[in-house]
């Protein structure tokens, strides 16, 4: 029983709970012990300075990452994929009558409608007979000629450099799929660790001043997850996604102390700190986790500096603010987030998830009335903006390292619900891609013509987790901890046919 | 090491044609290989070209390319060809192939005939957990100090097995911190760390523990008497329940009721009373059995107690309102492995993988649940439910059928086969009888309980005592009015308009026929309309009345064993008395409709919609209530039973609750006591001995120390499953007092900072690499404090901590300004105090095992959060208070020594004391120049203000410092 167990980062601390991922560094005190490795694990540590790429389990052998980070825009509530990238003429020429009256008629006996929902309240969102014409027009856009709605014209700008999947489906038909967009898990089976969180342990971070997993905008309201739509669960607390304020003052929980608190006297207090957590050390010299802790602190008191200079907009150029829409009522608030959200992945965060349309309920998007009203205004808030991100990612040269989604937890029906709405969809919707890796200017897989169920290359949401861990260079299937098994449906499968 | 592993070292050490076929069991050996790398694609779950590997009928049978496995010809079967990737198949076509130890493996069961397991073995697979524990016997550790007590000779055997040389003990003040923190969850005082260090101070030519020979003579040193007299106080403490309570609190899934705004929809809120019992119950050293019995069926085994109905909080806390199959696979799921280390779960949509457990063996599991369901019945003092009561369980529906879900798709049950309950097969010796309970009148219908009476008639006495003041005072205004207007119109007598009650009598204005008046002015008016009001209210609070003595007297005879001769009679009666109630109150509310109309109308103002409305909505009203009138006086016509005072519910039990928590936490179940021992093992020294603390299965870890695990369990079941005897026993051995560091015994610690430290790492290198997770405790583990005792030391060293115990779940938001223990405050997925959620406060879904993160975020809370920057400033004021007759030079390293003390159980070193004093120095400086510093003008509002002298708000600095040491964090 004597083997020597080899230091190893992936060892289990516990099963509900596996942190890897922390911040130690050697700081000089002459012990280079054997079992370090093992003892982080168990107190949950893992050195930073060991450079994680080759020998990080997880990563896929022999090929190199084309992404770096990642800037996951949801759109809360459920966008209409007929009014954004998954244009349906049919809608218009049989607008008025039932589906059963229109040739298609068959989409009613899809074993899909069955098949691919799980309602937590059963019966709550029925099929809409009535056919809904589309509520704005569509045009084809740059060399690739994708068709993106009028809703989008500056995101259209960059048809080619965009991916849609049209064939996404979920199985809640309510809004319990937002959480289920992110773990990949009905709600109903309870929280489960977000792509996000997966990405954060499977990589840890590229800057060591920031949460190297970041959410901006208003998160999940507790009806359809809540804090867990960017927790962590069982692979612990430090992966989950760390709020940040775009309020360059508190831009983080305990950003900083007290207003009576003197800033010099906070620093010489760090100084005073490290000083004497260095002198208790030479008693403890075999303790990584206090050595840890000393870095935490460094962290930390790195971090009340560099979170609030991250989301501090100053310093960018009124050219690059007008880009994003800075200037503008509309745009103003989502512009910042995404301009944060650039600064967060130029330095080094590994996953920004950005929240849009959060109102402490099922979410802006939700149109079950007045569609046209509601979906063009939310578009314009977020059209320039997440155009401006793109635009401004590439003219840095980040866009082939970053890759941006544009996700939302399902579509909406064909058909009308009451005069001029549309109910919950999560037989077929759309996401976009750009960025990292991914091939611009295609339109990957279909619904049928009525926009209904997904028919062509179906995916289900954890395709989209797979896309983006394969990107990261990370081996999807091995993102499994001992004691969480996870199902077969959890990993899902890269969308080939979209990475460039 | 597994026993996988076991066995294929031991191959490894044989050579390959010695292996026989007796050596090779496909339970033990094959399937687990098979599971763990091939059972994705094939088995129940999927079966990829038509093959599944998981029985051996089925590889013999094979799928769509035939055979899997040619029995005695490994060099054929596909399987062998397959996983040695040389032909057309290479499998697993993902991960590592498969490792020549594995492949032999198969190959040798193969070889010796592809044997499936003896008939029956699917259910009676040997594994270590799955047999009762024997009670192991306890050998002489060669040193006679580590035989006082058995688990330190348990230990010390693996330690000369292993070559391991433990540490020598930890210093004094460490160990009594340790203690403390272990037990109670707070640090000692000042004064409890001088007594204990008086009084067990390391005699540096003795061996640290009285020797073997001493303690045989009666001469038990005063060290071990001092120590054991510490470790009994402790125990006794009420703290120490609620340390521990917080404890089976992760273990047992506690959470505060979970939704979205107000509505409910996880779990109930009241459910603190179980937080409390929990507390209690380990305060009261309550036998584990006991516990486990009440929570899983006190309904059954205490149904007339409420004390004990409160247990069955565990049930409770899985009530989801979307999904009952959801709730019942909670239930199940975490019954099994909170008590029992076993992953039911795992069977819900097939057989279970690695242990022998049939998928229909879950859902004869969910048949001992499927009645049950929860109500909120109503404690003294309080009417509402929805304000406060006791959320318990009960079985509603004892006919409830179960079935089971094909491949756990609830949208597709077995109807055909309806399941009975019963308990999986893995361990039969262990009895399950189902036997009905019948239950106490008062769980049946709870408004036989005295209080509910008495709340009830002193209720409606008090609502004729308030009618008859208001009749009073309506009369006095009424004779008023009459005065004030006898002088300009002609006198009326009151209307008094109670129709069919006391003051129909008096004829209304129109029925007198009195000439009228133009019209009575608005003050008569009124005063006439509260009149008869409040006449019709003294009726219907003194009907009400009646009505209630009519109940309660009905209720004794009819409840009576047997009922009285007059029972029918008395209910007849309370029936009638109902009645009149309710025509009362009917006119009472008609009364009231007739006012409503008559202000409405007075204040309506045709060009204001909201008034105009009001007037038809009162209207309506008055409609409604003339009807419900009608109905009262109909119903006066119709002799019945009379309405109960509370919900009636069922008499009988099912009695499978009981008869499944009996046969958990039973002297013949192998696994209850090895469970609950293994919590209790990790909650005192960091690991536990199986580290899969909830899969004591073949997929689980085996455990480091069988024999000490074993003979705890058979040490706990014995001694009438009491608990605390075994913490007393765990925290007094020699292995629970070792040092956290790495020296060895013979090295000297430092005690009190003043002597240098010599430590011989040399042996603690070996141990290093022997063991560098110190797997076999030859020393102790750091660790971090969980996030409940951040908090609570925190308070608790500033003097500011409140000890109150129990009683509603506080708000978690009141985390930074409430100064109650953490485990009071409000805690569900979605309800988390922030601060606690920093230090990886419990996941309320599931956390058998908490994490110990260390994380920036955690510094952050520390530093910035009001509540320790408010708790220093507190602290330094008392530490600073304290220096007496001191001269400055002495105060300022006084004050830095009693910081040190006080935060760290410690004394400073003297490089601490000079680095702290020209700190205090420096500061002191530094703030006496506010001109020159720059404020975090944007924090939030100070919760108490730093001092405005610069010396003093230097110290308070320190002291904040000081909260923020690894020192302080850490249990050492």
């Amino acid at each position: 029983m004597n083997t020597h167990i080899s230091p190893s980062p992936r060892l289990p601390v516990s099963a509900s709970c596996l942190p890897r991922r922390a911040f130690l560094s050697d700081v000089g005190m002459g012990f280079a012990g054997l079992a370090v490795g093992a003892m982080l694990a168990r107190n949950g540590v893992v050195r930073a300075n060991e450079d994680p790429a080759p020998q990080n389990a997880f990563l896929t052998a022999g090929t190199k990452p084309k992404a770096k980070s990642v800037i996951w825009i949801f759109l809360v509530g459920g966008m209409s994929h007929m009014e954004s990238f998954d244009p349906k003429p049919e809608l218009n020429v049989h607008a008025g009558k039932t589906i059963a009256e229109s040739p298609y008629r068959a989409t009613l006996d899809s074993p899909y409608l069955k098949k691919n929902l799980r309602e937590f309240v059963a019966g709550l969102h029925k099929v809409h007979p009535k056919i809904y014409p589309l509520q704005t027009g569509y045009k084809q856009h740059g060399q690739s000629g994708l068709a993106i709605s009028d809703w989008w014209p500056n995101v259209a700008r960059h048809a080619d450099d965009l991916a849609i999947v049209r064939s996404m489906w979920t199985t809640d038909n309510d809004h319990g799929a937002q959480l289920q967009f992110h773990t990949g898990r009905h709600a109903i089976e309870g929280p489960f660790p977000t792509i996000g969180s997966w990405v954060h342990w499977g990589l840890g971070s590229l800057n060591d001043n920031l949460p190297s997993y970041c959410v901006l905008g208003t998160p999940l309201a507790d009806c359809c997850g809540g804090a867990q739509g960017h927790g962590a669960n069982y692979l612990g607390p430090e992966h989950a996604g760390i709020q940040l304020s775009s309020d360059p003052a508190a831009p983080l929980p305990f950003a900083q102390p007290d207003k009576s608190v003197f800033r010099e006297e906070q620093a010489r207090e760090f100084e005073l700190l490290g000083k004497l957590n260095q002198l208790a050390g030479v008693e403890y010299p075999d303790d990584p986790a206090l050595r840890a802790r000393i870095r935490s602190y460094e962290l930390a008191f790195a971090m009340q500096r560099a979170v609030p200079e991250a989301v501090d907009l100053a310093t960018e150029t009124a050219a690059t603010q007008q880009l994003y829409g800075l200037g503008q009522g509309g745009t103003a608030d989502f512009g910042r987030q995404m301009l944060i959200a650039r600064r967060l992945v130029e330095r080094g965060v590994r996953f920004v998830q950005v929240f849009h349309g959060s109102s402490g309920g099922a979410g802006a998007w939700d149109a079950h009335s007045n569609l046209q009203a509601g979906h063009s205004a939310l578009c314009r808030q977020v059209d320039l903006p997440i155009a401006g991100l793109i635009e401004d990612l590439k003219r840095r040269g980040l866009l082939d390292e970053t890759m941006v989604v544009i996700g939302t937890e399902f579509g909406r029906t064909p058909g009308a619900q009451g005069a001029n709405g549309r109910d919950h969809h999560p037989y077929g919707f759309s996401v976009a891609l750009a960025g990292g890796g991914i091939q611009g200017g295609i339109a990957h897989g279909a619904t049928d013509e009525l926009g209904f169920h997904a028919v062509e290359s179906r995916h289900y949401v954890t395709d989209l987790h797979a896309t983006v861990l394969h990107q990261l260079g990370l081996d999807h299937k091995a993102m499994e901890i001992p004691g969480r098994k996870r199902l077969e449906l959890d990993f899902g499968n890269p969308i080939r046919e979209i990475i460039g | 090491m597994n026993r996988l592993l076991g066995v294929t070292i031991a191959l490894l050490c044989l050579s390959c044609c010695w292996l026989s076929a007796a050596e090779v069991d496909f339970l033990r050996d094959v399937k687990p290989i098979l599971a763990q790398r091939c059972f994705r694609c094939h088995s129940s779950l999927e079966e990829e070209a038509g093959l599944r590997l998981d029985s051996v009928a089925a590889i013999l049978k094979g799928g769509e390319n035939g055979p899997a496995v040619l029995a005695g010809k490994s060099g054929e079967s596909k399987l062998i060809l397959a996983v040695l990737r040389q032909g057309d198949l290479q499998m697993p076509p993902e991960g590592a192939p498969l490792t020549a130890a594995q492949i032999d493996v198969l190959r040798a069961w193969i070889d010796a005939g592809a044997k499936p397991p003896a008939e029956g073995a699917e259910t009676k697979v040997s594994h270590w957990s799955f047999t009762k524990p024997i009670r192991p016997a306890v050998s002489q550790p060669a040193d006679p100090a580590w035989s006082q007590n058995p688990i330190d000779a348990f230990i010390a055997a693996k330690h000369a097995e292993l070559k391991l040389t433990p540490v020598g003990e930890a210093p004094p003040n460490l160990l009594l911190r340790r203690l403390y923190i272990d037990l109670i969850g707070l640090p000692p005082t000042e004064a409890e760390l001088a007594d204990f260090e008086k009084s067990f101070a390391p005699s540096p030519s003795l061996p640290l523990s009285p020797s073997f020979q001493e303690r045989e003579s009666g001469g038990v040193g005063e060290r071990e008497k001092g120590l054991e007299k510490v470790v009994d106080a402790l125990l006794a403490s009420p703290h120490h329940g609620e340390r521990w309570g917080r404890h089976w609190m992760d273990v047992w899934r506690y959470s505060d009721w979970d939704g979205y705004g107000n509505e409910i929809r996880e779990s109930k809120p009241h459910i603190w009373r179980w937080r409390d019992w929990i507390i209690e119950s380990l305060n009261g050293d309550k036998p584990y059995d006991r516990m486990v019995q009440e929570m899983l069926a006190a309904d059954e085994l205490a149904p007339g107690d409420p004390d004990a109905l409160r247990a069955t909080g565990f049930l409770v806390r899985n009530w989801y309102k979307f999904n009952r199959n959801k709730w019942l696979d909670d239930t199940i799921e975490h019954t099994g492995k909170a008590f029992l280390g076993v992953t039911f779960n795992c069977c819900r949509c097939h057989d279970h993988m690695y242990d022998p457990l049939a998928q229909h063996e879950y859902y004869e599991l969910r048949a001992v649940f499927e009645p049950y369901d929860i109500r909120t019945d109503r404690v003294p003092g309080e009417p509402s439910t929805d304000k406060d009561g006791l959320v318990r369980v009960y079985d509603a529906k004892a006919d409830a059928q179960t079935f089971l879900f094909i491949r756990g798709n609830e949208k597709e049950p077995l109807k055909e086969e309806p399941l009975a309950p019963a308990v999986p097969k893995l361990f039969t010796s262990v009895p399950f009888a189902v036997v009905p309970v019948s239950l106490p009148q008062v769980s049946a219908y709870p408004g036989l309980q005295a209080f509910m009476q008495e709340e009830a008639l002193a209720a409606a006495k008090r609502e004729v005592e308030k009618a008859k003041t208001s009749l009073g005072e309506a009369e006095k205004k009424w004779t008023e009015v009459v005065a004030a207007q006898a002088t300009s119109t002609s006198p009326l007598s009151p209307r008094g308009r109670g129709i069919g009650g006391e003051g129909a009598a008096a004829p209304t204005i129109a029925e007198s026929g009195i000439p009228q008046p133009p019209a009575p002015p608005s003050e008569l008016i009124d005063a006439d309309s509260q009149l008869a009001l409040s006449r019709a209210t003294l009726a219907a609070a003194q009907a009400n009345l009646t009505f209630a003595e009519a109940r309660i007297a009905a209720d004794k005879a009819n409840y009576a064993a047997p009922p009285a001769a007059n029972a029918r009679e008395l209910a007849l009666a309370a029936g009638t008395a109902e009645r009149q109630a309710n025509l009362q109150t009917a006119l009472k509310g008609l009364v009231q409709a007739e006012i409503n109309l008559t202000a409405a109308e007075r204040a309506k103002k045709q060009d204001d919609m909201k008034t105009v409305k009001a007037v038809t909505d009162a209207q309506t009203a008055l409609v409604a209530a003339l009807k419900a009138r009608e109905t009262a006086v109909l119903n006066l016509d119709k002799p019945g039973d009379y309405t109960r005072l509370s919900p009636i519910f069922p008499a009988t039990s099912t009695g499978r609750r009981l008869a499944l928590a009996r046969w958990i936490a039973s002297p013949d179940n192998p696994l209850a006591a090895r469970v609950a021992i293994n919590h209790m093992w990790l909650r005192h020294f960091g690991t536990p001995l199986v580290p899969t603390v909830f899969d004591f299965g073949i997929n689980g870890k085996p455990p480091t120390n069988q024999a000490l695990l074993d003979w705890l369990a058979c040490e706990l079941m014995e001694n009438g499953w009491r608990m605390k005897p075994i913490h007393k026993l765990i925290v007094t051995s020699k292995t629970y007092r070792l040092a956290s560091s790495g020296g060895v015994q013979g090295s000297k610690f430092k005690v009190q900072g003043s002597e240098a430290s010599t430590l011989n790492f040399e042996l603690g290198t070996l141990n290093l690499k022997t063991d560098p997770e110190n797997l076999y405790y030859w020393r102790a583990n750091p660790r971090r404090m969980e996030a409940e005792i951040v908090r609570d030391a925190t308070l608790f060293v500033a003097g500011s901590l409140d000890v109150a115990r129990g009683g509603p779940d506080l708000d978690q938001a009141s985390g930074l300004t409430s100064n109650r223990r953490s485990v009071y405050f409000r805690a569900s997925k979605e309800k988390k105090m922030q601060f606690l959620a920093m230090f990886d406060s419990p996941n309320p879904v599931e956390c058998y095992r908490r994490s110990e993160s260390i994380a920036p975020q955690q510094a952050l809370a520390m530093a910035n959060s009001t509540l320790t920057l408010a708790q220093a400033r507190l602290l330094a004021k008392k530490l600073s208070d304290s220096l007496v007759n001191v001269t400055s030079e002495q105060a300022s390293s006084q004050f830095v020594e009693s910081a040190f003390v006080r935060i760290l159980c410690r004394k400073p070193t003297a490089d601490e004391l000079a680095t702290c004093a020209s700190f205090l120095t420096e500061q002191t400086a530094k703030l006496a120049d506010p001109k020159s510093l720059t404020l975090f003008a944007s924090g939030p509002a100070a919760s108490v203000p730093p001092s405005t002298d610069p010396q003093q708000r230097a110290r308070e600095n320190l002291v904040h410092v000081l909260l923020n040491h690894n020192d302080f964090v850490t249990v050492r």
